[in-house]
């Protein structure tokens, strides 16, 4: 201990360090020591292991979507989703987003709140049948709609969801399939004009997805939109 | 369920700026952390908040994580936890804050990480229980809610200084506990 006039020692200041104990004199002191001294910051990061097994009595507790959304907002500039996007949004600025933009003049007065069904659709399925999943586009909420209708991800697997877009050299991940019932998931700004042309692959991938940019495992199902 | 392989190997990625690790990070741990920020915030606003700082911490500083030695979780709690005390401690006034934990008991947790070594938690497990009872609780109320030593004081109607005694003394037994 190098303090050894202190009875307690540096192992036990490192604990009220960590568990936020110290005035702010004696926190910012000791901060100024833990600047140079390796074996101090050592002793604080034992405690610190020590301390955590203790937040195992924390229940989990999912917090809103709009959570996640806003650390993108403030790491990557991602818009958060509105509600006011319009067809052309997903379909790039061919003849279908004039006539969407035109549909849109003609019927703005009516449609309030968005049209919120799908506007093209699309099916994955496995070669051999044993899975289904059906995906619906909804232009007003940049979301796609995944439906399960045969099958699921191998035990302990998730399944996880991939845009390859027309004449793109990589698939980019769009989002992880729920275990069960519905998934919604919102494209982001960048990549969803293509969507309507692209194709869509499910992948079999570890808990919380594929640790890289890329499928790593089994591509399942592919599948292309049509319009409804 | 995620291992704590699988989450340090998306912490990896992530400090090599890979936003999908970084996203299928969130999904796997925000449930564990909203659930610390709040047992020390007790208020949903504020968790929220903090959360959010806890996840852009995260993105800036992973490649810092392996310089600590922590198991992922650990890292990750750590983090929640610092950062939750940190925004009690800048709350102007003690303002008795609204008691969620009913409500939010029936909340369905998201996919729930894998929590830390079994065997870390029982070696701490063992050691408070060697501790005076009510020193090991007032342990636990300072690591989960951010309880100072006035605090402890206050409710166990002793002064300042034994207060603090008592429990220095606390953790030198138990620094001798865990290095047996």
């Amino acid at each position: 201990m190098s303090n050894p006039e202190d009875e307690y020692g540096d192992s036990t200041l490192a604990a009220e360090y960590v568990l936020r104990l110290l005035n702010p004199s004696e926190h910012a002191s000791f901060e100024e020591r833990l600047k140079d001294d390796p074996q101090l910051r050592r002793l604080v990061h034992d405690w610190e292991a020590h301390f955590a097994p203790i937040a195992d009595e924390v229940a989990p507790i999912a917090p809103p979507p709009r959570v996640k959304q806003s650390v993108n907002a403030a790491l990557h500039g991602e818009a958060k989703p509105s509600r006011s996007w319009s067809w052309g949004w997903f379909t790039g600025f061919g003849s279908l987003a004039v006539a969407a933009v035109t549909a849109f003049l003609v019927f703005a007065p009516i449609l309030n709140p968005p049209d919120l069904t799908p506007s093209f659709q699309a099916e994955l399925a496995a070669p051999d049948g044993s899975l289904v999943v059906t995906a619906g586009v909804i232009p007003a909420t940049h979301e796609i709609v995944l439906d399960r209708v045969v099958g699921a991800a191998p035990q302990g697997r998730v399944l996880e969801l991939w845009l390859i877009a027309e004449g793109a050299s990589a698939p980019v991940s769009l989002g992880l399939l729920a275990a069960e019932g519905t998934t919604r998931i919102v494209v982001p700004d960048d990549i969803a004009p293509g969507v309507r042309t692209g194709t869509i692959a499910l992948s079999d991938e570890p808990p919380g997805g594929s640790p890289t940019r890329a499928p790593t495992g089994t591509i399942l199902a592919t599948g292309t939109f049509v319009d409804i | 369920m995620t291992t704590p392989a699988d989450i340090e190997a998306m912490i990896a990625q992530v400090a090599l700026r890979d936003r999908s690790a970084f996203s299928a990070l969130y999904n796997a741990t925000s449930a564990k952390l909203f659930g610390v920020c709040l047992r020390v915030l007790n208020n949903r606003a504020e968790a929220e908040e903090v959360l959010q700082e806890v996840y852009i911490r995260i993105w800036h500083k992973a490649d810092s994580y392996t310089v600590t030695g922590h198991s992922p979780m650990t890292w990750l709690i750590t983090v929640a936890r610092n950062l939750s005390i940190d925004r009690l401690r800048k709350r102007k006034t003690k303002t008795k804050p609204i008691d969620e934990a009913a409500e939010l008991a029936d909340d369905r947790p998201g996919p729930e990480a894998e929590a830390i070594a079994s065997s870390e938690r029982a070696q701490i497990e063992a050691c408070m229980t060697e501790l005076d009872p009510r020193h090991a609780e007032a342990v636990k109320r300072v690591y989960l809610e951010g309880e100072t030593y006035n605090g402890l004081a206050e409710a166990q109607n002793v002064p300042l200084n034994t207060m603090r005694t008592w429990l220095r003394r606390s953790l030198l037994k138990l620094r001798e506990c865990l290095t047996r």
